[in-house]
């Protein structure tokens, strides 16, 4: 097995619900490898996207540490956060969350803005014919169908060359045969070496995954082991 | 893709709220430019107006100097009269060059107002030696013969040679010149010479003021002392007239910029609000962008430079139409001050286009402050789960 990408210890995040106290997480430990795949899986409110947003730096944990590519990331300054997920993070979002005014092109060049990468046209030519959208690289969203939008959000997710792609409910939008693709998709990447971390209701992409973690009321139930499956 | 494309996109997705945006902005502007233009314009015109009197100074009947001064040169009639025996009261004082009598008559013809100057001819001439007539002058001895300013021959189709019914008995008068244009109020009177008007008037030996030109400008105070000791007398200078009438107009320039601010803040208050409503529809996609690697400096440039487009559009837009619409704000503000001499009362100078494009400028990076800063201080996390909410 390759080195471990993220370390988990003993995540746990609470919120406030007035008085009370309620655990999203709860001592969540595990070990993501590079070029791992890995799904969470679970019911609503198991605490899914709570995870995957700590494993993002979108949020912070109240207790526990968290270890991305070797660095601590709770004791980080917001602006390192900032640094940290745009050079090593990239976010597929259910909702795709596409800028309607901005074809496809601009749409997966959009992180290079703010990474002030200038050399970027040629990445993102290649990525867009990777993302299988090269015929529609001028077309505006309300053009494409839901898998392509979904395509040019993991396109763009792929544009500062992260080393880590986690993906929220990926597929939430779309219907089965879409779907395919975008799990042929996620193989073809994480087959090139890309680590992929999944939350998902969908057990057939949690079945191509290497691994699965299955909440449970903000607890790990199964798979917080690194094994293969 | 720059911020700039960002910016300028992200705009045209609303492009009805963002042009009503933009209009409001233009409104403000072409308001405040037109002020500007005015408050030079006006001041300017006054001067170059009362310099065209020719005269220092004006005896006129005792009562209120300044109305009767504005009446003169603005035209209407004064229900007091000199007589020419104060004429030659005035004469009599050292230091003055030319003191010569004037008798105001209006009347209406087809609902417009018409001014008539008895004058005698050698001195008003000598006081407005810029008078130039295709014709000839009458003299003083004609009581049939009259001159009349371009303006007023242009819009009643008056020629040399016309002979026009006039005066309470329609008594017909031949037109024997048309004054060459002088752009002052000169350009709509009619003149008629002294005797012919105070027969026809029935004003026999009366005279409405006299006009006065001092040797020496410095010595005018010493004179304006000396006539006031003549009875019935009361002397008003130019330049008082120009200080009453500018303070008159002051109140209604404080009218205008009262409209001016109630006008900045309402665009303002709808740029701030579009900005708003524009920041917070887009709430997901800030989140987004903050995942994907957005500073929140980044998304405060993004959103402030958004206002500046606006307000800079509606800079422009607003000086564009305050120069095209320039004679209907003209005819607007004539119709609201209590004098308004002839000519053009807006004067436009680059440095206003300047100053209004920056004013523009800072009323946008004004209004985008809150909002660019909602947005920016909004966690990632905060950002996509409103967005997800909704």
């Amino acid at each position: 097995m390759n080195d471990a990408l993220i370390t988990a210890n003993k995540l746990t995040k609470v919120y406030r619900r007035g008085s009370e106290q309620v655990f999203a997480l709860k001592d969540a430990s595990f070990t993501v490898h590079r070029g791992e795949f890995l799904a969470i899986v679970g019911p609503s409110g198991s605490g899914k996207t709570t995870l995957l947003n700590l494993l993002g730096c979108l949020d912070r944990p109240t207790w526990g540490t968290l270890k991305l590519d070797g660095i601590e990331i709770n004791g980080l300054k917001e602006k390192d956060l900032t640094r940290l997920r745009r050079d090593s993070i990239g976010f597929v979002f259910q909702q795709f969350f596409l800028l309607p005014t901005l074809t496809v092109k601009e749409n997966i060049e959009l992180p290079l803005l703010f990474s002030n990468k200038n050399d970027g046209e040629k990445v993102v030519k290649e990525i867009i014919g990777l993302v299988g959208l090269s015929n529609r690289a001028n077309h505006l969203p309300h053009q494409l169908s839901g898998g392509e939008m979904q395509r040019v959000a993991i396109g763009r997710a792929l544009v500062n060359s992260p080393k880590i792609l986690l993906a929220d409910e990926p597929t939430g939008n779309l219907d089965s045969i879409t779907a395919e693709t975008i799990y042929q998709l996620f193989l073809r990447l994480n087959r090139e070496g890309l680590t992929i971390i999944v939350v998902t209701h969908n057990l057939e992409l949690a079945d191509i995954a290497h691994r699965v973690i299955r909440l449970k009321d903000g607890r790990i139930t199964a798979g917080g082991a690194a094994e293969r499956r | 893709m720059n911020f700039v494309t960002l910016a300028s996109k992200n705009l045209l997705r609303r492009r009805g709220r963002t042009t009503l945006t933009v209009i409001g902005v233009a409104i403000a502007i072409a308001v405040l430019f037109s002020l500007l233009s005015f408050n030079s314009g006006y001041e300017k015109r006054l001067s170059s107006e009362l310099n065209s009197l020719g005269i220092h100074m004006l005896a006129v009947p005792k009562g209120c100097p300044y109305e009767a001064a504005s009446l003169i040169i603005h035209g209407g009639v004064i229900p007091k009269y000199l007589s020419g025996a104060d004429v030659a009261e005035v004469k009599k004082i050292e230091n003055i060059e030319i003191a010569t009598p004037l008798l105001l008559h209006q009347f209406y013809k087809e609902g417009k107002p018409h001014i008539v100057y008895g004058i005698q001819i050698a001195e008003a001439r000598q006081l407005k030696p810029w008078w130039k007539v295709e014709g000839r002058f009458f003299s003083d001895d004609e009581t049939t013969a009259m001159v009349v300013g371009s303006e007023l021959a242009e819009k009643e189709k008056l020629k040399v040679g016309d002979v026009l019914p006039f005066g309470p008995d329609q008594v017909p008068f031949t037109i024997v010149g048309i004054l060459e244009r002088t752009n002052s109020q000169d350009d709509e009177f009619h003149f008629i010479s002294l005797k012919a008007a105070q027969d026809i008037f029935q004003k026999p030996e009366q005279i409405t003021a006299i006009a006065i030109k001092v040797k020496d400008i410095t010595r005018i105070p010493e004179v304006a002392k000396q006539l006031e000791e003549i009875p019935d007398i009361q002397v008003v200078t130019t330049n008082q007239i120009m200080g009453t009438i500018l303070n008159i107009v002051g109140s209604v320039r404080t009218l205008l910029i009262s409209v001016i601010i109630v006008a900045i803040i309402v665009s303002a208050v709808g740029v701030i609000n579009t900005l708003l409503m524009s920041v917070s529809e887009r709430t997901g996609e800030f989140g987004m962008m903050k995942a994907i690697g957005a500073s929140g400096s980044h998304i405060a440039r993004l959103v402030i430079l958004e206002t500046l487009f606006i307000s800079a559009a509606g800079g422009i837009l607003g000086l564009l139409f305050a120069i095209t619409g320039s004679s209907v704000v003209e005819g607007f503000v004539k119709g609201v001050i209590p004098y308004a001499p002839a000519g053009k009362l807006l004067s436009f100078q680059p440095q206003f286009l300047g100053l209004c494009l920056l004013f523009s400028i800072v009323i946008g990076v004004v209004c985008g402050i809150y909002p660019a800063m909602k947005s920016s201080r909004m966690t990632p996390l905060e950002a996509i789960r409103s967005s997800v909410n909704e």
